[in-house]
């Protein structure tokens, strides 16, 4: 609205209008977004400063207590742990093969969209009813699973009901379902990179498969890796389904998550202020998981 | 002629219409679509075939007893609000806290046939707390023994004649676990939450606190007693550490030889075995014959209304589910145990039912064994189930012992209770 050099121009009838037209566009827009997301966040914030229960009229405010009470709470102390646990499981491995399979696709031109669709079939699937079929696989006395380790002589595993196995197994799942997202967005990183840089590193003495990926594919695809591990990691955070639908939790917390604990607090044992002050919390992990990936990738991995 | 009929057409419009007019609706609200819908749906109809002056109108269902509850306390106050609810009979308690849903006591005392239609004592106690009737049970169960006879005999066993007492049971668990391929010899519902653990409680007559409610009750010889077996069932029964739904699925692939859970799951069981094997059940071991008691599972029939007009026809349609026709129709459709005793006797509901269903007398012989589930007070109450649930959950990965787990378990128990 101001011109160049100028002094501020007075706006015109015609600018009145437009303002106004791009005011009234705008608007259904930032009043969905106020009403289903600014206020309830806002309400949930405020709920978590009070000892708020579901059915219960009136309640006091406990201040920064809320909070205090929450670290001291055995139960989300183990759902924290345990969440962490699954990440670190989840992440690396389902990235790493993920870039493996990416790379073997990408290598073989036979067959390229079959594989593709394949690792990518879990993405696409209900995860409540695929965690059903792993059910089913991992059961301890008819899961396929157990009869493969039976014929190789193996022990059988009680995967989903023993509280040492079960955040493993649950994480194997968890790797499955990340494995074909991150397959496809690797992909879509390696056909980004210009085909001359190859024919470059070629003649500057690259011979290697091996040295090939490290000179160039793997510093080229680095913004793409940077947003792999963010979205996975997010993702591994608020694993929730399968928990739901397999373990409950159990046995003994063994298999507690955040999301779960945050959704039991709240809905089953009906404590609204403890579930918001937790909830909280969840958001505040995944607002700092994002600012690293925002901040890592303006500054390093930046080669356009 | 015309002229009169189309006088008469008339004249019925006339009256016909405002009464139309007048027509009530019932909004009811009912969880676990798939135990419930086909029972609510025959029940429904029935009552609007009788009253044609209502009309029943169902809202989604919910699919487990915490998410009704949470739905019901949500709405409470509200116009989306249910005019009726089936609440588990464990979390009526924490509707009667926080005053919400109406009792049903006036309306009992008005009603000069209510004594005739089958509801004893007994049963209007399951849904009463500190003296507010909060509903009338609609379903009630008790834990049973179901049992592979095919696995059994197997084993060696006599399906005909099977163990009454635990310690007969553990040695027939144990020789059908050693028949291989997987099998498993047998499973107990410990998971979920504490109903299958009071049924051990209760069964040596023990109780879970004091009558004040102040002080856990349960760290006595009674609940040592009960931890106690669960342990045996592990050691001596060789029974895994099974996730709930495995559990299920084991039972019903014929994989698990002896199963000890609700008379509710019956229908389900029956259902998901689908001939597979020779399916049988039997009562629950006995423990202490004389003491001895097992817990009430179920749902009851809430009052939600608070318009006056509508109240009356409300309970006229709970008594209706709650009584002989509900339980006539609940009790095949489900495996409950009929709550309603004039149901159970009489040949126009049930008589002949059970003849033709043996699997089904097990849940109902054991029906003078049957006292409340203890429902814990205060705002905690919800939470204490899942506090004994994992307790077991450890004491079953043999992770501690029977002492142990009762002195943690009862502590923690404790310290949930209102002080």
């Amino acid at each position: 609205m101001q011109p160049e050099g100028g002094k501020p121009r007075r706006l015109t009838r015609f600018d009145h209008r437009e303002v106004r037209a791009a005011l009234l566009l705008c608007a259904p827009t930032a009043v969905l977004m106020l009403a289903l997301l600014v206020l309830p966040t806002l309400a949930v914030l405020g709920l978590s400063f009070t000892d708020a229960e579901l059915g219960v009229p009136g309640f006091q405010f406990l201040g920064l207590g809320a909070y205090a009470d929450l670290f001291t709470d055995r139960a989300f102390l183990r759902a924290f742990r345990n969440t962490a646990i699954y990440v670190a499981l989840v992440a690396p491995a389902s990235v790493v093969i993920g870039l493996v399979l990416a790379l073997l696709i990408e290598a073989e031109v036979k067959g390229r969209a079959f594989f593709r669709s394949v690792y990518f079939l879990p993405v696409v699937s209900l995860t409540v009813a695929m965690a059903s079929v792993w059910q089913y696989l991992m059961h301890p006395s008819f899961g396929p699973m157990n009869l493969v380790l039976q014929r190789f002589g193996l022990p059988s595993i009680n995967w989903l009901g023993s509280s040492d196995n079960v955040l493993t197994s649950l994480a194997l799942i968890g790797i499955w379902q990340a494995l074909g997202f991150n397959l496809v967005l690797f992909l879509a990183g390696l056909t980004a990179i210009n085909r001359d840089l190859y024919a470059a590193a070629e003649m500057d003495g690259v011979r290697s498969a091996w040295s090939r990926f490290w000179t160039v594919t793997w510093p080229m695809l680095g913004p793409t890796t940077l947003f792999v591990v963010t979205i996975t990691m997010i993702n591994a955070v608020k694993v929730f389904e399968t928990v739901a639908t397999l373990t409950q939790g159990g046995p003994s917390k063994a298999s507690e998550v955040l999301l779960y604990t945050i959704y039991k607090e709240g809905f089953v044992y009906l404590h609204i202020g403890v579930a918001s002050a937790m909830a909280v919390v969840f958001v505040a992990v995944l607002l700092v998981l994002l600012l690293v990936q925002t901040k890592v990738l303006e500054k390093q991995v930046h080669y356009a | 002629m015309k002229l009169i009929k189309s006088l008469a057409i008339a004249a019925f419009a006339a009256v016909a219409l405002p009464a139309y007019a007048e027509t009530t609706e019932i909004i009811v609200h009912y969880p676990m679509p798939n135990f419930f819908k086909g029972v609510m749906d025959t029940i429904s109809t029935e009552y609007m075939k009788q009253h044609p002056d209502v009309k029943i109108t169902f809202t989604s269902p919910s699919p487990t007893y915490e998410e009704g509850l949470q739905l019901m306390l949500r709405q409470a106050g509200t116009a989306e609000m249910p005019d009726v609810s089936f609440i588990g009979l464990n979390r009526l308690r924490v509707l009667a806290e926080r005053n919400i849903g109406t009792d049903l006591t006036p309306f009992i005392k008005a009603d000069s046939n209510f004594a005739n239609e089958g509801f004893s004592d007994r049963l209007l106690s399951l849904a009463r707390f500190n003296g507010k009737q909060m509903g009338l049970a609609f379903a009630t169960s008790n834990p049973i023994m179901y049992y592979n006879a095919d696995l059994v005999r197997k084993a060696g066993g006599d399906p005909d004649h099977m163990p009454t007492t635990w310690d007969e049971v553990f040695p027939l668990a144990a020789k059908i676990n050693a028949l291989g391929d997987g099998v498993i010899g047998m499973s107990y519902r410990w998971q979920g939450d504490d109903w299958m653990f009071s049924a051990l409680l209760f069964g040596h007559g023990g109780t879970v606190l004091s009558a004040d409610e102040k002080k856990v009750t349960f760290d006595g010889a009674e609940g040592l007693g009960a931890l106690k077996l669960i342990d045996r069932m592990v050691k001596e029964g060789k029974m895994p550490p099974l996730a709930s739904d495995a559990a299920v699925q084991g039972f019903n692939a014929g994989k698990i030889g002896i199963s000890f859970w609700t008379t509710g799951a019956l229908r389900g069981t029956i259902n998901g075995v689908g001939g597979k094997f020779d399916l049988r059940t039997g009562k629950m071991p006995v423990i202490d014959a004389t003491k001895g008691h097992l817990p009430t599972g179920g749902n009851a029939a809430v009052m939600f209304t608070t318009d006056a007009k509508k109240q009356q026809a409300v309970y006229d349609f709970i008594k209706f589910a709650a009584g002989p026709f509900g339980a006539s129709v609940v009790v095949p459709g489900t495996g409950y145990v009929p709550n309603n005793e004039l149901a159970a006797k009489d040949d126009r509901y049930l008589g002949k039912f059970y003849d033709a269903n043996p699997l089904f007398k097990a849940g109902l012989s054991q029906m003078d064994l049957m006292i409340p589930w203890y429902s814990f007070p205060g705002n905690n109450g919800v939470k204490v189930t899942q506090t004994i649930v994992d307790n077991l959950s450890v004491l079953v990965e043999q992770k501690t012992t029977p002492e142990e787990a009762l002195k943690t378990m009862s502590t923690e128990v404790q310290k949930l209770l209102p002080r």
